[in-house]
This record gives structure tokens, C-alpha cells and sequence, in this order.
């Protein structure tokens, strides 16, 4: 019986990440220059020390610069995203015990959004060549927001679920009519406030990923180390807390992981929706609500699924490109009817 | 003492929900708590079970703080089923079960040998094992209700807390549920505490309850000592009867099946019934509720119909059991039926130790008297002192006494033709 379970899990992440890995190798590969995968492969190998050796041979320089400086850190960007929004998602949803929450429920959204708009407006302002502000303001607003959100909750040492939501969907609207104030002043800026809104990986860099990187880390640690108790917070919390799990600290602590996972994802990459809410049940129809299977299926399955999302984006209308958020919307959209509507029980 | 309830005041917000309760449970007690709904039972489990920290007092697990305990080491202690209400997601019940191994995993470890032995064992003691592979989400309310008690039992915990878990079961699993935690203190030496709204099987099953009455503790005792009709008066606030056949059987609650107000029409209007081993019964409740005042006589003690005129208060005469009606009850017989204006003779079988009853009807039949004989079954069938009684009979019936055949006919004519046929009344 268990010894069943343990080989189908195995099979089941086997396949993930080897969905994970050619998604990356494709991610790389397609672009303005296209480029072999096999070449990627190579050049991909040729950075790590003690493979260098075999690889170096017959690569193009050109093709090197293009896949370490652009198009690799990328991807490794898009992947990580995809997968911190899933997490963060999966998150929310076990932790509200609400199929509607998606990273964002909090907002997170509105604060990072806040954030930037207001970078934006502020660089144009005093003319201050800032750009780089962008991601850092807005990480900033959005663990501003959560402090608020969760403050604004908190009635006499604990945390209700429901009040949480009700503040966060209150500070959301609040938040967003700020920032629909800021576009409605923001004059030139405008295209760039919407364009950042929409959410899309073009032109990030290295420098991203550092960003993200301690911030992913240390959510996505304090999920998984959590993900049985939250299986137990998914009977209830007073039953959670008759099993043994501290609720409230548990409860604060996911909080804390997911909003900086969701505040990290927003700040490199804008709003892309749909990501954090849709793949955690895609997830959890295939392979049931055990935590500790569905959140890394669930971040090896978004990152997988927002490169794929990103390389349509690329090549869709090529030359140009597609916000990300757009793509995954249309893609996973339909989709995602398609399942619910094919499965006919109740799928959280 | 394995669980210490001192001085616990708690509430929700501002308002105070229980005040001041305190308990002590030792091990292996089987402890219920009743009372109405709202009082304050819940919140007392709540708080036992570390989910609601009291304002003041504290709640100790072998002398310890259990707020001061880190949640896993309480769980492992103890264990609470409640009336469960989330479970919409697609665990196998396996997996519930499993859940409740929670406290004794460490954490990224695997289940071990011991833990998959106690889900076993925990299955099997509820009777879950054939659902195992099947999700929680599909089941019924009362299958639900065992895979809670599963996981419960999967804790293998000292202390089970248990709040109404029979509400959603069928009459069988109640029993069987109460049985099963009869089984796990004899077997396991489990300590049981549960609040029921069945204060029969709360009685039936429970060594002491704790009675508790807007937010506190009203009462704590034996079943004996408990369930009585004045605390039930008190705490319910409705009339019951409690019956309990000896000291040994647990007493139990029978529902006054209706609520006989008397009602006074003027004159107070007295009727004497001559009644035993049962055929008194109806009339003395409907005469009641027409506003008679109703005595009856002469009856053993302990005889059916004198257990109902002792729950409805009537005047009675009474013979010790299984003795003949002596000269003291006859005379106090004939002097009730001497103030009464009616007397209604029911069809009840006459031996040596009764006949004197029917001797004291004709004696007032005779003085003009107005009797009314409810003569449903011949005589002959209902005489065991042989013939004595038949001759009687005979001369009552002739001494001018109306005859009915049933206890409503009886009813009916005296509230019908009352005025005409009894002219004597002052």
C-alpha cells in the first residue's frame, strides 16, 4: 500500500521535473535568434565546473552571451515566479480553507502595485533615472500591506480567517482606487504603469533573480516545513489545534511566508494572475489535498507552466511581446473550465 | 488528579460565557456534562481543551498548566472529538486517521511500524475499517462522526474530550458508541468527559455529571443525585419524570406526556374513584383536566394505579402491599366518598383483599348516593372470592346505580346531566 503510494509519488515528480527542465531548455532555446537545444543544453552545461571539459567544444559565443545574459536568468526568473505564486496560492487557499483565495487575496497585489506606480510617478517627477527602484518600491508597499492587513485583523492575540480575508479585500479596494488615482495624474507614465501592471518578464535580468532568490528561499522553506500541519488546519483550526499544531503561530508564520513569496514574485514581475489561483486546484485534482505532495507538485507544475506561458508570449505576436499575464489568462482559462466542468464532484 | 478545572471564568470578547467553574477528574472517570443549550457547556470543553485560554483560573493536566504546554504534548494527553462540520476534502478516511499521529511524528519523519499499528487498531474499534480507502467527503454524518472518534482514538491519548459526538448517529451507533467508550476506560483506562443532550444516556452511562446552568457549574454528582425532577425543574425549566426502579439501574427521564392544569369551574366538583391495578388511569387524568377534584381508595401501595395518583397529587387511600383492606382505610374510605359527589366504580377484578371496596359502594349506594359502575367485563369473569363478590354486585346494580361501559361514558355523564341527577348537593 505504502510502498504503491511511494513509487506513483516518485513517478509523479520524476515526470514533473523533466516537464521543468525541457520547458527551461525550450524557454532558452526560442527567441528572436533561435537557438538549438542541443546548443543550450551544451552552453548550459559548459557553466558548470567540472562539465566545462566536454562541452566547450563548438559553441557560438554569440549564442553564449545571449542565452547567460538574457535569456537564461530569464527563465530561471519566469520558473521562479511560476512556482512561488503557485506555492503562495496553494497557501492561501489551505490556510483561508477558500478556493477563491489566490496569492494576491491579501493584497499584496494593490500594495506592490501602490508601490510601483508610485516609483514610476516619482522617477518622471524629479526625473531621477531609477528604474531599478521598481521592484524594491514595490516589494516595500506590499510587506507595508500585509503588516497592515494582518494588524487590522487581529482581534485580542489571534487571527480570525474571515476577518483577515474582509480586511484584505478592504485595504485591496483602498489600495487600488490609489492607484487608479496615481494613473488618472500620471500623464506620460501611463503605458509604463499599465504595462507594468499587467506583469511580464521582459528585459529582467541576474539582478532579479538575486532579488528574488533569499525572498523565495525563506517563504517557500516555512511552507514546506508547515505543509502537515497544514493538512490539519484543513479539518478546521480548533481541530488543528486539538492534534497538536500551535494554530495561531502556524497560522502567522504561513501568513508571513506567503506574503513575502507573493510580495517578491509581484515586485520582479508585475501582476500575473490566474498562475497562483488555478494551479494549486489543477494540482489538487490530480493528486489530492496531502500538502506535503502538493506543494511541490504544485511549484514544480507552476514554474513549468508560467516558462511555457512566457515563451507563447514571446513568440505569439514575434517580434514583439505579449504581456504574461495575458497568455496565461487565455491559456489557462479555458483549460481550467475544461476540468471543472469534467469533474463533476466538489474539487476542493 | 489527572485533570484539574480551577476556578476557570471564560468568555468571547467582552461577555463572560462560564464563571468560576471548577472540576477535578481522576483517571478513568467516565464524566458527563449537561445542560440546556447555551449554558456553557462547549466553552467548558473548549477551554479543557486548550483551544479557549481562560480569563482567570487555569486548567491543569497532571498539575500542569496546559496553556503553558507546548500543543503537541497536550495532544498526545489528550484527545477531542467534536461535532464536525469542515471536512469537504478528498482525504481517504486512512488519512484522517492518520492526522492524528500528528502529535507523536516528528516532523519530515516517516509513520513508523507503531503509528500505522495504532490507525489500525483505531479503525478497528470503530468500526471504520471497511471505509479506510474511501474519502472523507463522501461519507455520512455519522460515518464522519466514527472517523472522528478514529482519529481520536489514533492519538492514543489519556484524556478523551468528547462534545455531543452522538448527535449525528442513529440510535444503534449511539449505543454502540457509548458502549465503545465503556470498553476503552475498562480496557485502556481511558478518563472520558463528554458533553451529551441526552440526559438518559448521560445517566445511563456516565459515572458523575456536571450539571451547568448559565455559565456555571450548578450541580456535580451521581446520576442519583442529579437527575431528580427539582434539578431538572430548575435547570431545564420543565417538568419531568424521573423514574428509577432501584438503586442499583440509573434513573431516567420519561416526558410528562401532557400538562394537566386543573381548572376550577366554581363549586369545587369532587369525584371518588374506586380503581387498582390499572384501570384508574384514564380517568383520573381526564377527570383532572375537566376540573374534578378527584381522590381514590382504598389502593395497595404500589399498585399502577396508585403510582398515578401519587405523580397527579390526588387524595388517596392507601393499604400496604399485598394486605386486605383493614377497618381503619374502609372508614376513611367512606368518608371521602361521603364528600365526594360522585363515585365512579371501575371494572376491576374483586379477590378477599379488595372486597370490602365494593362493600362500601353498594353501603353508599344504598344510602342514595349517586354511583356510577363502569360495567365492562361480567362479574363473573372478574370474581375471585368466590361468588361473594357477584352477589354484591348484583345488589349494587339493583340499588339504583347508573351503569356505563366505558370510563369515557362515565366522563360524559357527569358532565352532561350534573344539575338534574344529583339534586342532594349543597
Amino acid at each position: 500500500m505504502i510502498h504503491d503510494n511511494f513509487i506513483k509519488r516518485s513517478a509523479i515528480f520524476t515526470v514533473l521535473i523533466i516537464v521543468l527542465l525541457a520547458s527551461l531548455v525550450v524557454g532558452v532555446s526560442i527567441g528572436a535568434v533561435s537557438i538549438p537545444p542541443s546548443e543550450v543544453v551544451g552552453i548550459l552545461f559548459s557553466h558548470i565546473p567540472g562539465f566545462d571539459r566536454y562541452w566547450a567544444a563548438g559553441l557560438s559565443p554569440e549564442h553564449e552571451t545571449i542565452i547567460m545574459t538574457m535569456r537564461f536568468p530569464r527563465v530561471i526568473l519566469t520558473a521562479l515566479v511560476g512556482a512561488g505564486l503557485a506555492l503562495s496560492g496553494a497557501t492561501f487557499q489551505g490556510l483561508f480553507r477558500n478556493p477563491m483565495a489566490d496569492p494576491y487575496v491579501i493584497g499584496v497585489s494593490s500594495g506592490a502595485a501602490l508601490g510601483a506606480v508610485v516609483c514610476i510617478m516619482v522617477q518622471s517627477v524629479w526625473n531621477i533615472p531609477i528604474h531599478y527602484g521598481i521592484p524594491g518600491a514595490a516589494f516595500i508597499f506590499a510587506v507595508m500591506t500585509i503588516l497592515l492587513v494582518y494588524n487590522l485583523a487581529r482581534v485580542g492575540g489571534r487571527v480570525p480567517v474571515m476577518t483577515l480575508l474582509l480586511a484584505g479585500i478592504a485595504v485591496s479596494s483602498l489600495l487600488s482606487a490609489l492607484v487608479s488615482l496615481c494613473m488618472f495624474f500620471s500623464g506620460d507614465q501611463l503605458h509604463q504603469v499599465v504595462f507594468w501592471l499587467m506583469g511580464g518578464f521582459s528585459g529582467r535580468g541576474w539582478d532579479d533573480v538575486y532579488m528574488f532568490i533569499p525572498y523565495g528561499v525563506i517563504g517557500s522553506t516555512l511552507i514546506f516545513i508547515y505543509s502537515r500541519e497544514l493538512n490539519a488546519m484543513l479539518l478546521g483550526e480548533e481541530p488543528a489545534q486539538h492534534l497538536g499544531v500551535e494554530v495561531e503561530r502556524v497560522k502567522r508564520r504561513l501568513l508571513i511566508a506567503a506574503a513575502l513569496l507573493t510580495g517578491a514574485c509581484v515586485s520582479v514581475s508585475g501582476l500575473i494572475g490566474f498562475v497562483g489561483l488555478v494551479i494549486p486546484h489543477l494540482v489538487r485534482m490530480l493528486f489530492g489535498p496531502d500538502h506535503r505532495i502538493l506543494l511541490p507538485a504544485v511549484a514544480l507544475f507552476g514554474a513549468a507552466f508560467l516558462v511555457i506561458a512566457d515563451v507563447l508570449a514571446r513568440v505569439i505576436i514575434a517580434p514583439g511581446e505579449l504581456p504574461v499575464g495575458i497568455v496565461t489568462a487565455l491559456v489557462g482559462g479555458p483549460f481550467f473550465i475544461y476540468l471543472l466542468r469534467r469533474q463533476k464532484n466538489a474539487m476542493f | 488528579m489527572l485533570l484539574n478545572v480551577l476556578g476557570v471564568t471564560c468568555g468571547y470578547g467582552t461577555s463572560i460565557v462560564l464563571k468560576d467553574a471548577s472540576v477535578q477528574i481522576n483517571s478513568g472517570d467516565f464524566v458527563g456534562i449537561v445542560g440546556p443549550n447555551g449554558s456553557g457547556k462547549s466553552t467548558l470543553i473548549r477551554t479543557i481543551s486548550r483551544v479557549l485560554q481562560p480569563l482567570y483560573g487555569k486548567v491543569l493536566i497532571k498539575g500542569e498548566d496546559i496553556y503553558r504546554l507546548p500543543a503537541a504534548e497536550v495532544a498526545k494527553e489528550m484527545a477531542v472529538v467534536t461535532q464536525e462540520r469542515g471536512l469537504d476534502f478528498p482525504f481517504t478516511v486512512r488519512d484522517v486517521v492518520m492526522m492524528g499521529r500528528l502529535p507523536h511524528i516528528k516532523r519530515f519523519a516517516r509513520e513508523s511500524a507503531k503509528d500505522l499499528e495504532a490507525v489500525a487498531r483505531a479503525l478497528a474499534l470503530t468500526d471504520t475499517i471497511l471505509l479506510a480507502d474511501r474519502q472523507i467527503n463522501e461519507l455520512s454524518g455519522g460515518e464522519k462522526q466514527r472517523v472522528m472518534l478514529a482519529r481520536a482514538l489514533a492519538q492514543e491519548p489519556k484524556i478523551l474530550l468528547l462534545d455531543e459526538p452522538t448527535s449525528y448517529l442513529d440510535l444503534n451507533y449511539q449505543i454502540e458508541t457509548m458502549e465503545l467508550l465503556v470498553r476503552l476506560r475498562r480496557d485502556y483506562g481511558l478518563t472520558i468527559v463528554m458533553v451529551l443532550h441526552d440526559l438518559n444516556l448521560a445517566s445511563r452511562y456516565c459515572d458523575y455529571l456536571l450539571v451547568v446552568k448559565q455559565g456555571a457549574i450548578y450541580a456535580i454528582g451521581s446520576p442519583h443525585q442529579v437527575i431528580t425532577t427539582d434539578i431538572i425543574k430548575k435547570v431545564y425549566g420543565c417538568e419531568v419524570r424521573v423514574e428509577c426502579p432501584n438503586s442499583i439501574e440509573r434513573p431516567y427521564i420519561v416526558f410528562n406526556d401532557e400538562q394537566i392544569s386543573v381548572v376550577r369551574k366554581g363549586n369545587e366538583r369532587w369525584v371518588h374513584v374506586v380503581g387498582g391495578g390499572g384501570s384508574g388511569v384514564l380517568l383520573f387524568r381526564n377527570l383532572l383536566k375537566s376540573g374534578w377534584k378527584v381522590s381514590t381508595g382504598v389502593v395497595n401501595v404500589g399498585d399502577s394505579d396508585w403510582q398515578e395518583a401519587c405523580r397527579l397529587g390526588l387524595s388517596i387511600v392507601e393499604a400496604p402491599p399485598f394486605c386486605n383492606v383493614g377497618t381503619n382505610e374502609v372508614r376513611q374510605n367512606k368518608e371521602m366518598m361521603q364528600k365526594a359527589q360522585y363515585i365512579i366504580m371501575a371494572g376491576i377484578p374483586f379477590g378477599i383483599g379488595n372486597v370490602q371496596n365494593l362493600a362500601c359502594v353498594l353501603e353508599q349506594a344504598e344510602k342514595g348516593n349517586p354511583v356510577i359502575v363502569i360495567d365492562n367485563i361480567d362479574i363473573g369473569d372478574r370474581d375471585y372470592t368466590g361468588g361473594k363478590a357477584t352477589e354484591l354486585y348484583g345488589n349494587l346494580l339493583k340499588s339504583g346505580v347508573r351503569t356505563v361501559k366505558s370510563e369515557w361514558e362515565a366522563i360524559h355523564l357527569m358532565e352532561g346531566d350534573e344539575e338534574k341527577w344529583h339534586p342532594e348537593v349543597s
